[in-house]
């Protein structure tokens, strides 16, 4: 056991306007430190990662300071790093501390500036009739932006000393007869509020509020329009290219909305149908070779730890020949993003698939979608079955392409509709599920970074060096692609087999009917 | 951890001038600081204007370590704690009689507070007792005030004599000089004199002052009210020399 119990817990209270420290000196000696200001700018990603990782990353006065998150306030320093330049990705970041606790949290994200305030402090040290000090205070009020504005919240930390609680709670109970609260937003969600930033759970996979009666047409058109609002919320990051999981959300969404177009047929009229799967394609294709470029760059350390160190100099200048293909591609990516013509797309198919709009009758618009798609998800999960039965070591790569994109294609479906299955049995599955995307993944990546790279050296004919480290590359590649391979099949057998297949069929099996 | 303390056998030399103010120096240069005020006078105690400690049953060594945990008291100063003097402690001696390996116990007890602390600081009462034994046996370092005069010499070679009757390690006494006054003829001669018996003699030397003595009006360490006196930079001094002999 140690010695002195670590239990200084500081009382954090909101307080009515009007009252200063001074109410407490009709009982207390109350030393008043003269008051401090700063204007802090608060930073996060688009995800929230470092609010909802519990965590307050500020700057002000040329450094970054990364807090402990304690509800809406700030909690305790955890470290800071002085910065000339800003910081966009944790990579950008020195010192080694904060590295560790920004990759955890912003993984490939980038931090933007969420909010400024400016923070007025007077220190109080409240003392009894000795004159020791029982406690000290933080009395603080927050406003928007870098001037005195007009204050958002008036706040105050009591900060017990050690072996000083209960004199410490009279104080608090003297605050709170005065009309503070200990519940409440703290300063920093107050602020995060009044500029309209409220911290929120980014998903790619919403809820639907579906159930198994909601009628198909009705269903899919909430599925897609919540799919697309996602799209659309990821647009301004992709235009001002703060990160690349931007674009990557984006395409995620075009694809899965186009998806379950053509997952559950005849819900609306089938050339509406075509015309929107297309116009999700088109938009998607726009952006093939930005997500390649950004694909390529971020397996940078990656490549160049598959090659032995002599070797690797001779990639840098295709890195280079990417990056700056890259420049040139986000250009052109927001240019057609920002044109009145993308705009339009966009907008026509929202507008198609919003509650409002009405539609021609098709055959399937009108059925409760529980037996719709199970019997859908059932006939993919058969039919996977069936490609994987005739994959073996010999079958050409082509057909693991196919099962591929099946797996995809059933993924999507059941975790469009995972709100209509029981929950246990449906995470088990989709578990299964992932595992064999996985394996196939990386069989299909190692494949087409293979391709691409001979693309690559075919177009530039570039010196020796660099055939050297494409030459070095692809032969590791075509390893992994063996290796991944080589898994498949015990994957395979996990999602394939007997016990898989059983909860399969018992869940969404449907009766026979005409 | 070290376990540091200040004492000698005569009243009067500084001794809790000394523990009060090497606290704030040792909290100062970054070393998170217990004060232990044994002393049942409680000057210590006073000058951080804390109250007395509770009393506590002390039974065994968990009992005792118990009881003074629960009395810690966070000072004015961060990174410095006091566990308060209590007129209880005079039964100290009783309690460890009847503990086994009762030489040693409370070196076992401020063991528990290691976690905490980088330093423990005693301020003991002047006297040797079961209770002084065990403070010998507890520290790292046994600093001794000692002012440059006769009588002083004299209780020094005492203390030293009871060292080797009771096979303490020597090396562990650390004199220096207390209340000097470099004019009085008579100080200065001891001064050349007394370090060459004692080769543990710290080479940092506190003179007298009337501000250390003001300490009492102020209820805090000198160092806290008197930021760069000649006795504060002294003290500050003392304490750089102390660190670097126990090390880090």
């Amino acid at each position: 056991m140690g010695g002195r119990v670590q239990n200084k817990e500081s009382v954090r209270l909101t307080l009515p306007g009007g009252f200063g420290p001074e109410c407490l000196q009709e009982e207390w000696d109350v030393d008043i430190h003269p008051q401090e200001s700063q204007t802090l700018a608060f930073w996060d990603t688009f995800e929230w990662g470092l609010w909802f990782g519990g965590h307050i990353l500020y700057s002000s006065g040329g450094a970054y300071h990364l807090c402990a998150r304690e509800g809406g306030w700030l909690g305790a320093a955890l470290c800071e790093e002085r910065a000339g330049t800003r910081r966009r990705f944790w990579r950008d970041f020195e010192t080694g501390a904060m590295r560790a606790r920004l990759e955890r949290m912003l993984g490939l994200r980038g931090l933007a500036p969420v909010a400024e305030g400016t923070f007025r402090l007077r220190r109080c040290d409240v003392r009894n009739s000795v004159g020791k000090i029982v406690c000290r205070l933080e009395w603080s009020s927050v406003s928007a932006g870098k001037r005195r504005d007009e204050d958002l919240l008036h706040s105050c930390r009591v900060l017990p000393l050690f072996g000083y609680e209960a004199e410490t709670a009279r104080v608090v109970e003297h605050l709170v007869r005065r009309g503070a609260r200990t519940s409440g937003d703290g300063p920093v969600e107050t602020l995060l509020r009044h500029v309209g930033r409220v911290p929120r759970k980014y998903t790619l996979r919403p809820v639907f509020g579906l159930e198994m009666d909601t009628p198909a047409r009705e269903a899919l058109g909430r599925i897609v329009c919540a799919i697309l609002e996602i799209a659309e919320r990821n647009v301004p990051g992709i235009v001002n290219d703060l990160d690349t999981e931007f674009l990557h959300d984006y395409r995620i969404c075009l694809r899965k909305a186009r998806s379950v177009l053509s997952l559950v047929k005849d819900v609306y009229p089938a050339e509406d149908t075509r015309r929107m799967r297309k116009i999700l394609g088109d938009l998607a294709r726009q952006t093939n070779r930005l997500r390649d470029l950004d694909v390529y760059l971020l397996a940078r350390d990656e490549y160049m730890g598959l090659l032995p160190p002599v070797l690797r100099p001779a990639l840098e200048g295709m890195f280079r020949d990417f990056s700056t293909e890259r420049e040139r591609e986000v250009r052109r990516t927001v240019s057609k993003m920002r044109a009145a013509s993308t705009r339009r797309l966009l907008r026509e198919v929202a507008e198609y698939f919003s509650p409002e709009t009405h539609h021609e009758p098709s055959p399937a618009a009108g059925l409760p979608v529980g037996a719709l798609v199970f019997r859908r998800i059932y006939k993919r999960y058969l039919k996977i079955r069936g490609i994987a039965a005739g994959i073996g070591a010999e079958t050409p790569d082509e057909a693991v392409h196919r099962l591929r994109i099946e797996c995809k294609r059933l993924r999507y479906l059941m975790e469009f509709f995972a709100e209509l299955f029981p929950k246990e049995e449906g995470a088990e599955m989709l578990r299964l599920l992932r595992r064999l995307q996985n394996r196939l993944g990386e069989f299909n990546d190692a494949l087409v970074q293979q391709r691409s790279l001979m693309n690559y050296w075919e177009q530039k004919r570039s010196g020796s060096k660099i055939a050297l480290g494409v030459g070095g590359l692809v032969a590791v590649l075509y390893r992994r692609q063996q290796q991944a391979r080589g898994l498949i099949d015990e994957a395979l057998e996990g999602f394939c087999g007997g016990s898989t297949a059983a909860a399969f069929k018992h869940t969404f099996k449907q009766p026979v009917s005409n | 951890m070290k376990i540091l303390s200040s004492y000698s056998i005569k009243g009067g030399v500084g001794k809790t001038a000394l523990a009060v103010n090497l606290a704030f120096a040792l909290r100062e240069a970054g070393r998170r600081t217990l004060l232990l005020d044994l002393d049942p006078q409680g000057a210590a105690t006073f000058y951080f204007r804390v109250a007395s400690a509770e009393k506590f049953r002390m039974r065994d060594a968990d009992s005792l370590a118990e009881g003074l945990r629960r009395n810690i008291r966070e000072s004015d100063f961060p990174g410095l704690d006091i566990i308060p003097s209590n007129l209880g402690y005079r039964h100290f001696d009783i309690l460890l009689d009847g503990m086994a390996k009762r030489r040693k116990q409370l070196r076992k007890v401020l063991e528990e507070f290691k976690p905490d602390y980088d330093v423990i600081l005693m301020d003991c009462p002047p006297n040797i007792t079961l209770l002084s034994e065990n403070v010998f046996r507890a520290s790292d370092a046994i600093l001794v005030p000692v002012i440059p005069t006769v009588l002083s010499r004299r209780t020094l070679d005492q203390l030293a004599g009871f060292f080797r009757d009771e096979d303490l390690p020597d090396g562990m006494l650390r004199p220096f000089f207390s209340m000097v006054q470099k004019r009085n003829r008579m100080h200065r001669e001891i001064m050349d004199d007394l370090p060459v018996s004692y080769p543990g003699f710290l080479k940092t030397v506190i003179p007298f002052s009337a501000d250390v003595e003001k300490m009492g009006l102020h209820r805090m360490p000198l160092l806290a009210y008197s930021h760069a006196s000649t006795a504060a930079m002294a003290y500050r001094a003392l304490c750089g020399e102390i660190l670097s002999l126990a090390g880090p």
